[in-house]
């Protein structure tokens, strides 16, 4: 059971105890993340945060790495577009020295500049690593087209153009604007009680300045009119990592439940319309599926598959069509019984542990979920009709405005994989090491 | 061809176990039950300091490791099996996996694609794994959808039906995961290619995947051979960890599994590695961005005294940001954007493998000339008392983090029960751990990091990936 604590910080605390392990995590989050980057500044938000460990006050980076694994314990430091998370895990006996620890990191970073320095080379040459992964990339390429000039289709990590423009002075104010305790929230699970988590919280807040609430900048992505092609160019490639899709589901949505409900029957499971007509039947991909995801505001529906260059245009073809069906006629009274009952009776693991239980917590505070959403799951899962699973499907996934994102040989199969979309409305081609 | 052995018969009831605590249930259970079905309890193991692992028995050989965790209601069940790509032979590789992916299909009594869909329905998640000794078949459950997995799961093991359609698909498949996870991968290829180095003659050297050529040629004939070989009660465990009772599981283990006769189990052709007296080194051009190195050293097989020291070492080598070789090459030196060691877990002498990848125009050799240095001093001197409790402190916090679900239980029981033949293995090895010198680290490092015993990979560049002096090139965009 969750417990929720008021403390005197105007900071939401959730406490899930449990003694099945003699370790502790915690995560304090604050409610900024990439989308809060400055113009020109992509990156920020992430760099932040992976400054933390790298010096606070009088501690050297050496010496709180050392303190951390001498502590028997685990420290991250994790962005998203809304929020920057520092979390951290450790053995139980040594709770009290980490919790010293890490307050200090949040409440007294030294934002050392040789450090930054040295940080910003080692995150410019992940991001020239990253073109090593080619589903990583086709993401990419889908989202800066779906969401472009919108926070969403930014990176977190940002360009390397953007994070040589970094300075010291940029880290230090996005620090002290977001990294308050008007702006954090905290979960605590683990070995611990409810006051023992309480008084970790509290700890762990006290030395942020007590600032304000930062809002949500994000508008609501506009849809994209058309159908749009962005195939990423790549030597050698013997597969074709490939994403479909276009706007999904805002959780604040009437049908937004229902959504989540039609599209397991279509690609959420192992027996899902898409992994059954594309991998059971043809064996065209090791996998294929698709997804509904949510942030604070809509984000993106997307259908995934890899299959070999020379099946992807009609593995394109194929998806194209499915798709077609699945908005024209929907999901049958058959398949929708099935995944209401898989979603029902597996939702017993998506509760199954401490962490994941105070997770949902923290999940429905920062994307200010509808109240319950976590708590009404099955009966809301259960109360899903035919006709409005159908009618969701209708009203949120457009047929017309589609972003496909493609990684593959381009002088090998990009004529083809652009006759396999009737109705493009543009093609972009573009290197694999664009950012 | 060595010749086929008997399978072992079941061990007869111990006197402790008729006294055990056991005595009266199994009595209960094995009542009018055949002598396959019987079932004998075999042993209490601790596991860790407050969990205690049953081992059980049945006539046909199948053993059962159960884990009474009432603190969620699920249920784990896995099933591992005594067989991997070691196993395979030349011409022939692959086929354990491939395999794997064929017990989802049809059986006697279930239409393709009905297990998957019955156990969905009751809201279970299925998977699987292939590896170099094992491979485990694993469902997450709820509680109340025990016994139809074991119905569908032992159907399966013993009335599988394949037909050239479902092979022919699942070549396929697995084809299209080689490429996702091998051919178009460097990580993938680079490490295969180390290991078909390295490993000469033993099993190792071969990719679990398989090679190409040998997926593509495989018949419905060679997956039922496979199948009769090494699909047996007397070559699985059955791992049973969360919210159930052992009267109840037993049960339904006998009522499930008990009809299965056992198979004959051929031994294992395998052949030992030479030992390696001079470095071998390859090179492969990529479309990647910078230079990588992959670098193999023999090491300790799992169950070796010398695996845990060994374990220890390479967490002070590369474990974290603390390691000497991340605060050096990463970022006092910035010549690397990665790296990392793994000393392999494996039941015979593996690899201790490392992989560094280069920033900027550094190659393979700047990385060796700075490696190595690093992996002298290890040779040379003692690792300090700070550095031994760091790596300690590390691995402890890291064997709990494995076991906070019931699947991570079932995991670390049936790894270690296949592999050493304990299923509490995990505890040994932090005792192990615990116990270990800075002599000891220095003996391992001594022993096993021998330049001339040590397989080199170096990627290079094919060129591809031209950036310009922002960093960025430019998308073409032209209207369809």
């Amino acid at each position: 059971m969750t417990v929720v604590q008021q403390i005197p910080q105007p900071a939401p605390v959730f406490i899930e105890p449990s003694d099945a392990l003699p370790i502790v995590s915690v995560a304090v989050c604050f409610r900024s993340g990439s989308a809060h980057d400055p113009d020109g500044k992509d990156g920020l938000a992430r760099i932040v945060a992976r400054m933390l460990r790298r010096g606070a006050h009088g501690y050297g980076s050496e010496r709180i790495e050392e303190s951390i694994d001498a502590l028997g314990a685990e420290f991250a430091a994790d962005v998203g577009v809304s929020s920057s998370t520092a979390h951290f895990e450790v053995i139980r006996r040594t709770l009290d020295p980490m919790v010293d620890l890490v307050a200090t990191l949040l409440a007294r970073p030294s934002f050392d500049e040789q450090e930054l320095g040295r940080l910003l080379r080692e995150a410019e040459a992940e991001l020239i690593e990253a073109r090593d992964n080619d589903r990583g990339l086709a993401s990419r390429a889908f989202r800066r087209t779906l969401f472009e000039g919108h926070p969403y289709g930014r990176r977190t990590s940002g360009k390397i153009a953007t994070l040589r423009g970094l300075g010291p002075a940029d880290v230090r104010a996005f620090y002290e604007r977001h990294y308050t305790r008007a702006n954090a929230m905290v979960i605590v699970s683990g070995d611990v009680t409810e006051a023992e988590g309480g008084a970790v919280a509290e700890r762990l807040l006290a030395g942020l300045p007590a600032g304000e609430r930062i809002a949500d900048p994000v508008p609501p992505p506009a849809r994209r009119p058309g159908r749009h092609l962005v195939f990423v160019d790549k030597p050698d490639r013997t597969q074709t990592q490939m994403v479909i899709g276009g706007l999904g589901t805002d959780a604040h949505d009437p049908d937004h439940t229902a959504l989540l409900v039609a599209n397991t029957a279509f690609g959420g499971t192992f027996t899902s319309r898409l992994m059954q007509e594309i991998r059971a039947k043809r064996g065209w991909s090791y996998g294929a599926s698709s997804r509904v995801g949510f942030d604070r505001q809509r984000d993106a529906f997307t259908m995934w598959t890899a299959p070999k260059a020379t099946d992807a245009a009609a593995c394109l073809a194929l998806e194209l069509e499915l798709f077609h069906t699945f908005r024209d006629a929907g999901v049958t009274a058959a398949e929708l019984e099935f995944v209401q009952r898989y979603l029902v009776r597996s939702h017993a693991f998506d509760i199954d542990t401490a962490r994941k239980r105070v997770h949902q917590k923290l999940e429905a505070e920062l994307y200010a979920l509808p109240p319950g959403y976590h708590e009404r799951y099955v009966p809301d899962i259960e109360a899903v009709t035919l006709a409005a699973a159908n009618a969701s499907v209708q009203a949120r996934l457009s047929e017309d405005d589609l972003v496909i994102g493609v990684v593959g040989t381009h002088a090998e199969i990009g004529e083809q994989i652009a006759k396999a979309i009737p109705d493009l409305a543009s093609v972009t081609v573009a290197p694999f090491d664009v950012e | 061809m060595p010749p086929p052995v008997a399978p072992s018969p079941a061990p007869a009831p111990t006197a402790s176990a008729r006294r055990g605590p056991y005595a009266e249930l199994v009595a209960e259970l094995n009542h009018d039950r055949t002598s396959l079905a019987e079932v004998h309890h075999d042993a209490t193991v601790p596991f860790g300091p407050s969990m205690r692992v049953e081992r059980f028995v049945l006539g046909n050989g199948l053993k059962v490791l159960l884990l009474e965790d009432h603190v969620a209601p699920v249920v784990c069940l896995q099933t591992w099996f005594g067989v991997g790509s070691r196993h395979e032979k030349p011409g022939k590789t692959g086929i354990a996996h491939l395999f794997e992916h064929l017990m989802f299909g049809e059986t006697e009594d279930t239409a393709h694609g009905a297990f998957d869909r019955l156990l969905e329905e009751a809201g279970a998640e299925t998977n699987a794994a292939t590896f170099l000794d094992w491979t485990y078949y694993h469902m997450n459950l709820p509680k109340d959808a025990l016994g139809l997995a074991m119905k569908l799961e032992s159907g399966r093991i013993a009335r599988l039906v394949l037909r050239d359609p479902q092979v022919k698909s699942e070549k396929e498949v697995v084809s299209n995961e080689r490429r996702q996870r091998v051919d178009d991968d460097v990580d993938g290829s680079v490490s295969e290619l180390l290991y078909k180095e390295a490993f000469q003659k033993h099993g190792y050297g071969w990719p679990t995947i398989g090679w190409m050529s040998d997926i593509e040629g495989f018949t419905t004939e060679d997956c039922l051979d496979f199948y009769k070989t090494y699909y047996a009660p007397n070559n699985a465990t059955l791992v049973i960890v969360g919210d159930v009772e052992a009267r109840e599981a037993l049960r339904l283990v006998q009522d499930c599994y008990g009809g299965l006769t056992p198979s004959t189990m051929p031994v294992e052709d395998v052949q030992p590695e030479p030992p390696q007296t001079a470095e071998r080194r390859s090179s492969v051009d990529k479309p990647t961005p910078t230079h990588k190195v992959a670098i193999g050293y023999k090491g300790p097989a799992l169950g070796d005294f010398d695996h845990a020291p060994f374990v220890l070492l390479n967490e002070i080598l590369f474990g974290g940001r603390s390691s000497r070789v991340h605060r050096a090459m990463v970022q006092q030196q910035e010549i690397a954007s990665e790296v990392r060691g793994w000393v392999g877990a494996f039941r015979d002498p593996a690899l201790y493998d490392i992989f560094l990848c280069a920033r900027g125009e550094r190659t393979g050799e700047d990385l060796l000339a700075a490696l190595d240095p690093l992996l002298a001093a290890v040779r040379r001197d003692p690792v300090t008392p700070g550095e031994l409790e760091r790596a300690k402190a590390r691995l402890e916090l890291g064997s709990l983090q494995g076991l906070e679900s019931a699947s991570g239980k079932a995991e670390q029981l049936g790894f270690y029960e296949t592999v050493l033949g304990d299923p509490s293995a995990l505890f040994d090895k932090l005792g192990a751990y615990r116990r270990a010198t800075a002599g000891d680290l220095l003996r391992v490092a001594r022993r096993y990091l021998v330049d001339s015993a040590r397989t080199i990979i170096e990627v290079h560049p094919d060129g591809s990936d031209a950036l310009d002096d922002d960093g960025e090139e430019e998308e073409e965009e032209a209207a369809a």
